[in-house]
């Protein structure tokens, strides 16, 4: 476990170097750099020379990958162009806000989501499918932001029962209770996307289970269905859906980006559409590698968890189901 | 450089929002001057909100927008956002009064009008003899120079430099007294000492080139500032606080508390305002300005701002096929003008919120050419005759061909702007039916200006300029001295009537005498047509009622700026 550990400590590393090599080619292949969102037209060519150099900017591309990765390994994510700002002085309280909406919601879905195609695949095809059918369609067909549109319209609007968006009311800035209460029509959206999605897999990894011999077995030697279901069936059907939860695991980080805006949620997948549109390459850089971390993390813990669900697994090992 | 008063109109943020600067319209701005020839009413003025009550003191002004600042070091600011936030964070020198003037007013840092010598080269500015920073420093002569030599220094980087480039010398002669002596005559200069001041004390031993990096004017509990509020907190992408200063110099303000909060979505910002989370949005997109009317608590005034947008024809060979101008001819680029449908995009694309513009001066402004300049009635068969005179005949495809080169171009404009987008298909069409050929064709802002806009390379733009200052120099987008990629004329353009004109309008301090020459540019350059110049545009602006004024501290939709105009003296009806 541990010798797999650091093969996969290794790998990563690698990895995240070849992610962040080109990425900055990509950005600074890009045409318009971020001072042509900042230099005024009516600046002279001399003046704006001027801005470039102060800024670091007239230097080759290769040395500016090499200024940035010697600061990175410092510590140092690097400053916005734009007002000389430390990236993580943004990064950071962005990427707080939208883990609490994305966790939030995360957790809310699988709390619902799970149980419930569990249940539905006791009973294919009865009500409670049919009502977890319809919501899916929803959930899958309408847009984040509109359907976010529509509740604002409602229930803050029309009713007047909740706050229309931000994270806090602008007089009761850290309020937990206050964030609660704006977190609902955000997890509201999300969690309904969410909520296809992951019944739709608990269910139908569960009907495959339930197929199973050995859970024909189990039910002929009598075992009562409550414990076919959670001691036989349950277990088996998990990594599947740990799969499913381990690929949304990034989202957590990198935010929604369509219920952000709608919501006014001061989040990531906001920050990365404003710094992508303003060439803030430092922003984004950082932004691009912490979603690989999150990402190469969270593949990881996926493995983790197949061995602690099903021991068969062998992690690492030829045969194992090591990504 | 000439004087940096135009801009490229930077509306990439947001794909339905179009203005930058548009301020709430008042009846009396379209009217005056008075002497100005009476031009046709092609905008509506909405109800006035203005009282007679009297000004409550106290409660708190939301403002929403669309962008978060950069920084409000006066050396430095550029963008919209950090612009509105200096109008309540600094004190001007000067101040413009409606009609674009610049005056001294009770909150100006200038004690009087500022003194222009007989032969128009010296400037001399008196202060207050009461004014202090938000630290309790006195703001003296010594803050103006430092400000004036400090964005005069190329090495600083600051985008205001074009202003004082014909500045030869500043004199402090006491402590509220500063002259200023001038290279040459130049009229224009005036409009550039409605400017902000930067603290001496604070940035002094700040290196210039380390100067856009330091802290001053992005750290509110380090950004000394001389206005009415002073800046109280600001979370980025979120939102800036500015509370009134009690120890303000001037008349203090009635509102206690403006709160600036940044929106990422139109629609949001637009129903937060309808529900009350924020009083004022200077950009209501006019796709949602019917549900906006309907509103009993919110007043719309949908006159446009001190922008125009236009088509801009580039004349020089190399950037076409076979080095081949179309429109190289006069008559050409009149029926291209004739060919276009303004009033259509007027009353359909801007909902009418926008007016015809046939010269680059701002309509109601006291050089505005009125009937000086061609206008170019929608008439497309006029077009083809036209056309047909400058010998163009019809090919075998229906297009018009001349001399073996078919009469085909490509117009650029920005993505994401749906203004633009619509504009440029009613004119595809337009076009189409006098047998020319265009080719919309949409790029991303920043890809855009440096490799189109900057060097001039491109058939033709579809493209906005916004007047900052409300003075009509043009020279430096018309004049054939500032040709791209280091002056702002892009197109190309060379006409040596209008390069001497241009000049004659700089040099001429009298403003009755610069009106004439302004009436004879506006003339030639609307028969000539660098441009097939569109309209003036803009997006409503929209405010709770709770925003209470006196008439004459109205908004004015015309002067950048303008929605925040005279804010130190609105007040909260629901202050308590």
């Amino acid at each position: 476990m541990t010798e797999y550990l650091i093969r996969r400590l290794l790998q990563s590393i690698l990895v995240l170097f070849l992610i962040s090599l080109v990425t900055f080619g990509l950005i600074h292949a890009a045409p318009g750099g971020p001072t042509q969102m900042m230099i005024s037209p009516g600046m002279s060519p001399a003046a704006a020379k001027v801005q470039m150099h102060n800024l670091g900017l007239d230097k080759s591309i290769p040395e500016q990958y090499w200024i940035w990765i010697k600061n990175l390994l410092t510590g140092d994510l690097g400053k916005t162009f734009k007002n000389n700002t430390p990236v993580g002085d943004i990064l950071w309280p962005t990427m707080k806000n939208t883990f609490v909406l994305m966790a939030f919601s995360w957790v809310l879905s699988m709390i619902i989501a799970i149980p419930w195609g569990i249940y539905n695949s006791t009973k294919p095809y009865g009500i409670s499918d049919q009502t977890a059918n319809f919501v899916s369609y929803i959930g899958f067909a309408m847009p984040a932001f509109w359907f976010g549109i529509i509740l604002q319209q409602i229930f803050s609007l029309q009713l007047n029962w909740l706050p229309l968006s931000d994270m806090y009311a602008m007089d009761k800035q850290g309020n937990f209770i206050d964030l609660l209460y704006h977190l609902i029509l955000p997890c509201s959206v999300l969690v309904l996307a969410n909520l296809a999605a992951y019944s739709k897999y608990s269910r139908s990894s569960m009907l495959e289970v339930l197929e199973q011999d050995y859970i024909r077995t189990a039910r002929a030697k009598g075992v009562p269905e409550r414990k076919v279901i959670f001691r036989h069936a349950l277990r088996n059907a998990l990594i599947p859906i740990i799969t499913v939860l381990g690929m949304e695991l990034p989202a957590l980080v990198v935010g929604a980006a369509l219920t952000e805006s709608v919501f006014n949620w001061p989040g990531m997948g906001r920050l990365f559409v404003d710094m992508a549109r303003a060439r803030e390459y430092s922003v984004l850089m950082a932004i691009t590698l912490v979603t690989a971390v999150v990402v190469v993390l969270g593949n990881l813990i996926a493995d983790i968890l197949y061995k602690l669900v099903d021991p068969r697994v062998q992690l690492g090992r030829k045969g194992g189901k090591s990504a | 450089m000439a004087s940096k008063k135009k801009w490229l109109s930077l509306m990439v943020s947001l794909s339905v929002v179009s203005a930058l600067f548009v301020g709430c319209g008042d009846s009396k701005t379209a009217e005056a001057p008075k002497d100005e020839p009476k031009k046709e009413e092609a905008v509506k003025t909405d109800d006035k909100p203005a009282e007679s009550g009297e000004p409550k003191q106290g409660g708190t002004l939301t403002v929403g927008t669309f962008s978060d600042i950069v920084s409000v070091n006066p050396i430095f600011v550029q963008d919209t956002a950090s612009g509105d936030a200096e109008q309540f964070l600094y004190a001007k020198l000067f101040d413009y009064d409606k009609e674009g003037n610049v005056v001294a007013e009770p909150w100006s840092l200038a004690a009087e009008p500022m003194k222009i010598s007989e032969d128009g080269l010296t400037y001399e500015i008196k202060l207050k003899d009461n004014l202090k920073w938000s630290d309790g420093q006195p703001i003296t002569a010594d803050d103006v120079k430092f400000t004036l030599e400090t964005i005069m220094n190329p090495e600083t980087g600051s985008p205001a430099i074009s202003n004082f480039d014909k500045v030869s010398k500043i004199e402090v002669v006491d402590a509220q007294n500063v002259k200023i002596t001038m290279k040459q005559v130049y009229a224009p200069f005036k409009y550039s000492l409605a400017a902000e001041v930067a603290p001496q004390h604070v940035l002094k031993d700040i290196k210039v080139t380390e100067m856009q990096k330091n802290s001053y004017g992005t750290d509110p509990a380090k950004t000394v500032t001389s206005g009415p509020w002073k800046w109280a907190e600001w979370k980025q992408k979120e939102y800036l606080k500015f509370e009134a200063n009690p120890d303000y110099w001037g008349p203090k303000p009635n509102i206690a508390t403006v709160i600036y909060k940044i929106y990422a979505d139109q629609n949001t910002e637009v129903q937060a305002l309808i529900k009350g989370d924020i009083d004022l949005v200077s950009g209501v997109p006019v796709t949602q300005l019917d549900a906006v009317k309907k509103v009993d608590s919110i007043n719309v005034a949908s006159l446009p701002g001190p922008q125009y947008e236009f088509v801009g024809l580039n004349r020089k060979p190399e950037n076409f096929k076979d080095k081949f101008v179309p429109w190289e001819g006069q008559k050409t680029r009149q029926a291209m003008a004739y060919a276009v449908n303004r009033q259509g995009m007027v009353d359909n694309v801007l909902k009418g919120v926008g007016q015809l513009m046939n010269a680059p001066f701002m309509p109601n402004s006291w050089a505005d050419p009125g009937d000086a300049a061609v206008n170019y009635q929608f008439d497309p068969e006029k077009a083809k005759q036209l056309l047909a005179e400058e010998g163009w005949k019809a090919g075998s495809d229906g297009i018009l061909v001349k001399d073996g080169h078919r009469f085909s171009f490509e117009l650029q404009y920005n993505s994401g702007n749906s203004r633009r987008e619509q504009v440029s298909l009613v004119m595809q069409q337009n076009f189409k039916d006098v047998g020319i050929e265009m080719i919309p064709k949409a790029i991303d802002f920043a890809a855009w200006n440096e490799q189109n806009l900057t060097p001039g390379k491109f058939n033709a733009i579809l493209l906005g300029w916004s007047l900052n200052s409300p003075d009509p120099d043009g020279e430096s987008t018309f004049s054939s001295k500032f040709f791209a990629p280091t002056g702002q004329n892009m197109v190309f353009y060379k006409n040596d009537k209008l390069d001497k004109l241009w000049e004659e309008g700089t040099k001429v301090v009298d403003q009755e005498k610069r009106k004439e020459v302004y009436k004879e540019i506006a003339t030639e350059i609307s028969t000539d047509l660098p441009y097939i110049f569109l309209y003036q545009y803009g997006t409503p602006q929209a405010h709770s009622k709770k925003i209470k004024f006196k008439e004459e501290d109205a908004p004015i939709s015309n002067l950048a700026y303008g929605e925040f105009f005279h804010v130190i003296n609105w007040w909260m009806d629901d202050a308590k």
